[in-house]
């Protein structure tokens, strides 16, 4: 077998990169990778204000190289499946790009946390190394020997703890394999646990030309941007986004882990204004979520001058949420056209619209509520309408893309017809790997169903809510029947009698997750807070998220459908009848 | 009890949605699901207020928050005194 051989040279590179990038001129990302000038500043890993780990992209491609050569020794090669369950860092990222190098297929799970149950995520670990076919699982060497148990394989899968002994090593031998752009470059996940959990397979080409439409969107500026991130990397928006785009594209990025900034979300404010970051994603909660948890008398110390996008994504856009955060933070220099949105899904890479970035910022319009809600129809009204329902722009289409709106009954949407939303483009998946099932029910006639609801006005869509059953809390994706089956494993419970629902809190910004569940005998009806108790642990074990809101009730309370299952959509509307305190708007699902 | 531990405890009281459950200083209350990761910086804002520290972001995990008693105990072990 041919070998290739890399070295790191020592040479200085020019400061100011001047090179225009156009990523559809390499065939793969490792090769993109490797165009960038060796000193080139890449990542820097925030921890805190006094603990910064800052690679240039010749430092992160040795780190890369090492790991690639520990995953050649557990005979890793070309198409393998490598997946990651590591701590969000810089490791992560080299064994990640270390797989690529060898031409295998890497994809990161989510890391173990206390709050879930060892067996719950070791069970959704099994099911995911059964159906990617794993090589290995790689874990980190500070992997909790407590957690341990989290970690389950089959038999053929190898499992590794990533070392870093190799990192000095700068001129590495390993198998040379065809770089072709057809080649699948690697697996990410969408929401969804054990039986739920879909990857989608993308290859290299795909996600170059996602990456060229959306540089062009964003009009990227190489030696001027700098990408802040607290996303994780197994979600799209923080993979593709704030990985994949910058180390491509050649673009410096400053990144922290989510749950250090969940603790602590003041520290993007400071990251932001030390590093002087142009751009950075995020979903729709955390717009209001930084000014409630950053004590006001601190809000002068930052600058926000140097943000040119700060991008709203994975969530429906909330104008009061975008409000909250550009009032707050036009005392930190914030631009008035900073605030930007776009819709974007793992099934096309990313980014499916973005908001005319040159523009003032994503377009508001209030629409007829009566139209809207009788008739499926958006028509614009004024703004002070009374009863009028207000939307925000996703943006437009991105380049190569298509979009079509259609009705309940599958009819083409024209005008402005409210229906599901289908794309078809030139950086759609080809499916979700091994689930040819799944596939054949998301792609139909070319188009994928995304099965969000919306619609199109002069060109922009607008993203009103969910046509499927999916909640999503603070940007994370979660199947309600996850929290279903969780609640309904209580013996207080009547077996199936159990509905999830999203509803919106506008204190939040985001979905928050309302169980309605019946209990066995009106007796349980008075242990209630106990039992209220044990659904807590038993779903925040399994799924690592919290339920909001508890309501237990006696048989026969929860609408069944005519199959006798318990039916969602026709619960809906009676916790919100019987519990006027919760005068919010469920989520439409 | 110190009066820092009963006021943080009344802070807690304060965030969740059932005022009325009983919580002392031992009680779980991420890994219970009584308190979701949102609501941590609630408790890690009011444990700088209550022992006047700075307590850096990176130098504490959710477990270390699961309890009033561990959240004394993160605070003194990385807290940095205030600038």
């Amino acid at each position: 077998m041919s070998s290739k051989t890399f070295s790191e040279k020592s040479a200085v590179q020019p400061l100011r990169y001047l090179v225009n990038i156009h990523v559809n001129q390499f065939p793969t990302i490792v090769d993109a990778l490797e165009a960038a000038p060796a000193n080139r500043p890449f990542v820097t890993a925030w921890i805190d204000e006094d603990e910064q780990e800052a690679l240039s992209f010749g430092e992160f491609r040795i780190r890369a190289r090492s790991q690639a050569v520990q995953l050649c020794d557990h005979s890793v090669g070309p198409g393998d499946r490598v997946i990651i369950v590591m701590p969000q860092g810089i490791s992560a990222m080299a064994v990640f790009v270390g797989a690529m190098m060898l031409g295998a297929v890497p994809a990161f799970l989510a890391y173990p946390n206390f709050k879930v149950d060892p067996s719950k995520y070791r069970s959704g670990l099994a099911g995911v190394t059964k159906n990617l076919c794993a090589k290995v699982v790689v874990i980190d060497k500070e992997f909790p020997e407590d957690m341990l148990d989290c970690v389950s394989t089959r038999e053929d899968t190898d499992l590794l703890r990533a070392g870093e002994e190799a990192e000095q090593v700068a001129n590495i031998h390993f198998p040379e394999w065809e770089r072709r752009p057809e080649g699948l470059a690697f697996i990410q996940h969408s929401a969804g646990t054990t039986g739920l959990q879909k990857g989608v397979a993308l290859t290299h080409a795909t996600v170059l030309r996602q990456l060229g439409h959306l540089s062009r969107a964003l009009d990227i500026d190489v030696d001027n941007d700098r990408i802040y991130s607290w996303l994780p990397l197994y979600h799209d928006m923080g993979l593709i986004a704030c990985f994949i785009l910058p180390m491509v594209l050649h673009v410096p990025v400053v990144m922290q882990s989510p749950m250090d900034w969940v603790m602590h979300p003041e520290t993007m404010l400071q990251i932001i204004s030390k590093h002087r970051c142009t751009l950075a994603w995020m979903p729709n909660f955390a717009f209001q979520f930084i000014p409630r948890r950053t004590p006001k008398n601190r809000w002068h110390d930052y600058d926000l001058s140097s943000i040119r996008a700060l991008i709203n994504c994975s969530e429906p856009v909330r104008a009061a949420s975008m409000m909250e955060f550009r009032n707050a933070f036009g005392v930190c220099g914030l631009k008035s056209n900073a605030l930007h949105s776009s819709y974007a899904m793992a099934e096309n890479v990313f980014a499916v619209t973005q908001s005319e970035i040159s523009s003032s910022g994503p377009r508001r319009i209030w629409v007829d509520a009566h139209l809207f809600r009788l008739q499926q129809r958006a028509v614009p009204v004024a703004e002070a309408t009374p009863g009028a329902i207000s939307f925000v722009s996703s943006g437009q289409l991105l380049a190569h893309h298509k979009l079509r709106i259609t009705s309940q009954s599958s009819e083409i949407q024209e005008g402005a017809g409210v229906g599901e939303i289908l794309i078809q483009s030139d950086c759609l998946f080809d499916g979700y790997y091994n689930r040819p099932d799944l596939t054949a029910d998301a792609i139909k006639d070319g188009w994928y169903h995304t099965g969000d609801l919306g619609f199109c006005l002069d060109g922009e869509l607008f993203v009103v809510g969910r046509k499927k059953d999916l909640l999503i809390v603070g940007g994370e994706n979660i199947y309600p029947q996850d929290v279903e089956e969780l609640v309904a494993s209580h013996a207080s419970v009547h077996d199936g009698r159990v509905i999830a629902l999203g509803m919106y809190n506008p204190d939040l910004g985001t979905d928050e997750i309302v169980v309605v569940a019946e209990v066995e005998t009106q007796e349980n009806l008075s242990e209630s807070e106990q039992i209220e108790k044990e659904i807590r642990s038993l779903v925040v074990g399994g799924l690592g998220v919290s339920v909001r809101t508890i309501f237990l009730k006696p048989a026969k309370w929860i609408v069944k459908s005519t199959s006798g299952k318990a039916a969602r959509s026709g619960t809906r509307e009676k916790p919100l009848r019987e519990h006027p305190e919760l005068n919010t708007n469920v989520k439409e699902i | 009890m110190t009066p820092e531990a009963q006021q943080m405890i009344e802070h807690i009281a304060s965030l969740i949605r059932k005022p009325s459950s009983h919580i002392d200083e031992n009680t779980p209350l991420v890994s219970s699901g009584l308190i979701d990761s949102m609501s941590l910086v609630d408790l890690l804002l009011k444990l700088e207020d209550l022992t006047h520290t700075r307590i850096p972001p990176g130098k504490v995990r959710p477990k270390d928050m699961d309890t009033v008693t561990l959240m004394f105990a993160t605070a003194q072990r990385v807290g940095k005194p205030r600038k």
